[in-house]
């Protein structure tokens, strides 16, 4: 059995095809202005390079907050349901999904077969999301992908206030005038986020296996400051932004056995 | 009483014309708001209860307002109130007219905002800025207010209103069960009879207080057998419910009265066919809360009942709702004293306004909950406050920690007076729904 799931991102479409539950293909577009596109755009590419016919597909569940514009879908998912799919999936003992993304990040409790009992997901607010790195590279005039490896090599910690992407941005311009370094501001900056991020894992209970997936896993930089606030390990998949729609395409396996 | 000309403590002064301006834009947008409410909760129940249209009609404001108009001009009084703490059986008995005048205007609040910063809860903004246009009818025809010092916004909303209106303020203790609670709270209710005596020129007699405890008596048994019918299958919407319950806050209570148990009568009927009004596993829901005013604060139960999974509202702890009616006055000697001291209980000792304190945590609204959550069959509930409203944020911990113990989801839903972030908040209503309808599997 084929099926298929779609991740409507706030900045990126990512589409997954499983066969028999086996991952076989990825793809992800810009979402841009036109989500829909980008919908058929990441699927288009997931079944080119598994040679593969829409038709083939039995069943297409997408997720993400634009979800009911998906083409071509046959059922929808929360994300915070596609990430406890996902998340167990991926590491069976996980209980504690985080997904940071680009505008939001959330923490799902999840049971034995990857069903969601709980969730939490960060107030009204992007400071706890992958935007908010994207907003303080720009103030310290840093690559995006340079924040990470840059703020390892902090020597010692320093603070802002992360309680607001425009605010944040203040607190950095006082910390480049007080002539903090760059790997300070940039290690501040990734403990602010994962301070807003662990309290929300702390606000459901801090269970163990916990797994962190969305874009924002890939950055060295804000995996360490999550791990240290934490105080525990954070298991990370192999391509953790793919995470939401592989969840999707897992409820779509079962959505297809339940019929 | 003091001069009406008096420099204002805390109002700006806006032109009449900008407050002209303002009021037609944000009045049209009212209706409107009104109108598609009505609108969806009829869509949502094609086969809605006749009885909603007298409901329905009553939830316009121009229809309340032209009554209140007509017995002012006859020479009766109207006392406003902020929270349930006001004695209605008083206002009742001195022949004057209780309307309650919280506002759920939003754009109302944005005006507020001119008046006080906006972290403070945006139903306080939005009463604060309903004044400064005139916006409110149950506000501007309210000959006095009655303040009671719940919350610290409800304290000083009531000193802010006294800028246009003399403002009685009532203390209420914050520990319920003590004697010198209960003493002062009893002075204050005794004061209040003062007050209502002296602005209405009626004594208030115990004849007449036993009829007045009478017609909320009444209320009561009417408001129970409708929570009571939402106990099995859905026999009605949420939605048309809480409308029902609300609408005691500005109506005539005798004629409230009598059209919900007409209500309650149609909807015994359905039950009996097993009419119901959406599938009967639809999940469960009850709010809790800061209070949701008719007509813009609608958007939590809009949600709930028009998401996709679909859920159904069979219950609230909302003092906008369930909480307003559901304890009657007890009376055991119907003398003058004790019809006072059963008032002055009835408001203090069944409140589970998150005010109070305990040593076992707010016990009463908690076991309130836990019963409701039992014989209401309740699958999941939704603890929805906005931006400021600090008691009920930070009784959620225990109300969560409480419902964590029995298995029953909890769901923290923040918002705002506003309606931008609807999306945001049915991408997490529907998760919640979803949980509840998935813990079998997604």
């Amino acid at each position: 059995m084929i099926t298929a799931g779609i991740d409507l991102g706030t900045q990126s479409v990512k589409a997954v095809i499983l066969k028999d539950n086996e991952l076989i293909s990825r793809g992800k577009a810009f979402s841009g202005f036109d989500p829909a596109k980008a919908a058929e755009e990441a699927l288009g590419e997931a079944l080119k390079e598994v040679k593969l016919a829409m038709s083939k597909l039995v069943h297409v569940t997408a997720t993400g907050p634009g979800m009911d514009m998906a083409p071509n879908s046959n059922s929808t998912v929360s994300m915070m349901g596609a990430d406890a799919k996902a998340g167990v999936y991926l590491f069976p003992n996980a209980r504690t999904i985080v997904d940071v993304g680009a505008e939001e990040a959330r923490a799902v409790k999840c049971d034995v077969n990857g069903i969601m009992m709980d969730f939490v997901v960060n107030e009204r607010c992007a400071a706890g999301a992958g935007a908010f790195i994207e907003a303080m590279a720009r103030a310290l005039e840093v690559k995006l992908e340079d924040m990470g490896p840059l703020s390892l090599k902090a020597e010692r910690a320093s603070s802002i206030n992360a309680s607001c992407v425009i605010f944040g941005e203040s607190d950095v311009v006082s910390l480049i005038h007080r002539q903090e370094s760059k790997p300070e501001i940039a290690r501040a900056i990734f403990d602010a986020m994962a301070d807003r991020v662990s309290s929300m894992v702390h606000r459901l209970g801090v269970n163990p296996d916990v797994v962190l997936v969305g874009g924002v896993a890939k950055d060295v930089g804000f995996v360490a400051s999550l791990k240290r606030k934490l105080g525990i390990d954070v298991l990370i998949p192999a391509y953790p932004e793919y995470a939401g729609a592989l969840g999707a395409a897992l409820v779509a396996v079962n959505r297809v056995r339940k019929a | 009483m003091k001069s009406r000309n008096e420099e204002k403590k805390y109002m700006p002064e806006i032109s009449k014309k900008e407050i002209e301006e303002l009021r037609k834009t944000i009045e049209a947008t009212s209706r409107k708001i009104v109108a598609e409410n009505i609108e969806k909760m009829k869509k949502a129940d094609l086969n809605r209860p006749k009885g909603m249209k007298y409901f329905d009609e009553i939830a316009d404001f121009a229809t309340r307002e032209k009554e209140i108009r007509a017995s002012k001009k006859e020479g009766k009084k109207v006392i406003g109130y902020t929270c349930l703490f006001a004695p209605i059986e008083l206002i009742l008995a001195a022949d004057a007219i209780p309307v309650r005048v919280n506002s759920g205007w939003y754009d109302a609040s944005k005006l507020g905002d001119r008046v006080v910063p906006v972290e403070v809860c945006p139903m306080v903004r939005s009463t604060i800025g309903a004044k400064m246009i005139a916006l409110s009818p149950y506000l501007e025809l309210s000959d006095a207010l009655i303040s009671v010092l719940t919350c610290d916004g409800m304290t000083k909303l009531g000193e802010i209103l006294s800028d246009y209106k003399p403002v009685w303020a009532m203390t209420l203790p914050r520990v319920k069960d003590s004697e010198q609670s209960k003493r002062l709270w009893s002075e204050e209710i005794k004061s209040a009879k003062g007050q209502i005596e002296e602005l209405t020129g009626n004594k208030i007699k115990r004849k007449q207080l036993k009829s007045a405890i009478g017609l909320t008596q009444k209320a009561t048994k009417a408001f129970r057998r409708l929570q009571e019918l939402r106990k099995g299958n859905p026999v009605i919407m949420g939605r048309d419910a809480m409308l029902v319950n609300q609408t005691y806050m500005w109506d005539s209570i005798e004629r409230w009265t009598e059209k919900t148990e007409a209500l309650c009568d149609e909807l015994e009927k359905r039950a009996s066919k097993k009419n119901w009004v959406c599938p009967p596993d639809t999940p469960r829901v009850m709010v809790t809360g800061t209070p949701m005013i008719w007509p813009d604060n609608w958007k939590v139960p809009t949600l709930v009942e028009e998401a996709n999974p679909q859920g159904v509202l069979v219950a609230d702890e909302l003092c906008s709702g369930e909480r307003l009616l559901y304890d009657p006055v007890g009376v055991d000697e119907w003398s003058m004293s004790d019809m006072l001291t059963a008032i002055a209980e009835r408001y203090l000792m069944a409140s589970t306004c998150p005010c109070f304190t305990s040593e076992d945590g707010n016990e009463d609204r908690i076991n309130w909950m836990l019963n409701k959550i039992k014989e209401w069959k309740i699958q999941g509930v939704i603890y929805y406050v906005v931006r400021g409203c600090m008691l009920y944020a930070m009784e959620y911990t225990r109300v969560k920690k409480v419902l964590d113990g029995i298995g029953v989801p909890v769901y923290y839903l923040d918002t705002e007076y506003t309606r931008e972030d609807v999306g945001q908040m049915k991408t997490r209503v529907e998760a919640f729904l979803e949980m509840l309808s998935a813990r079998i599997d997604i």
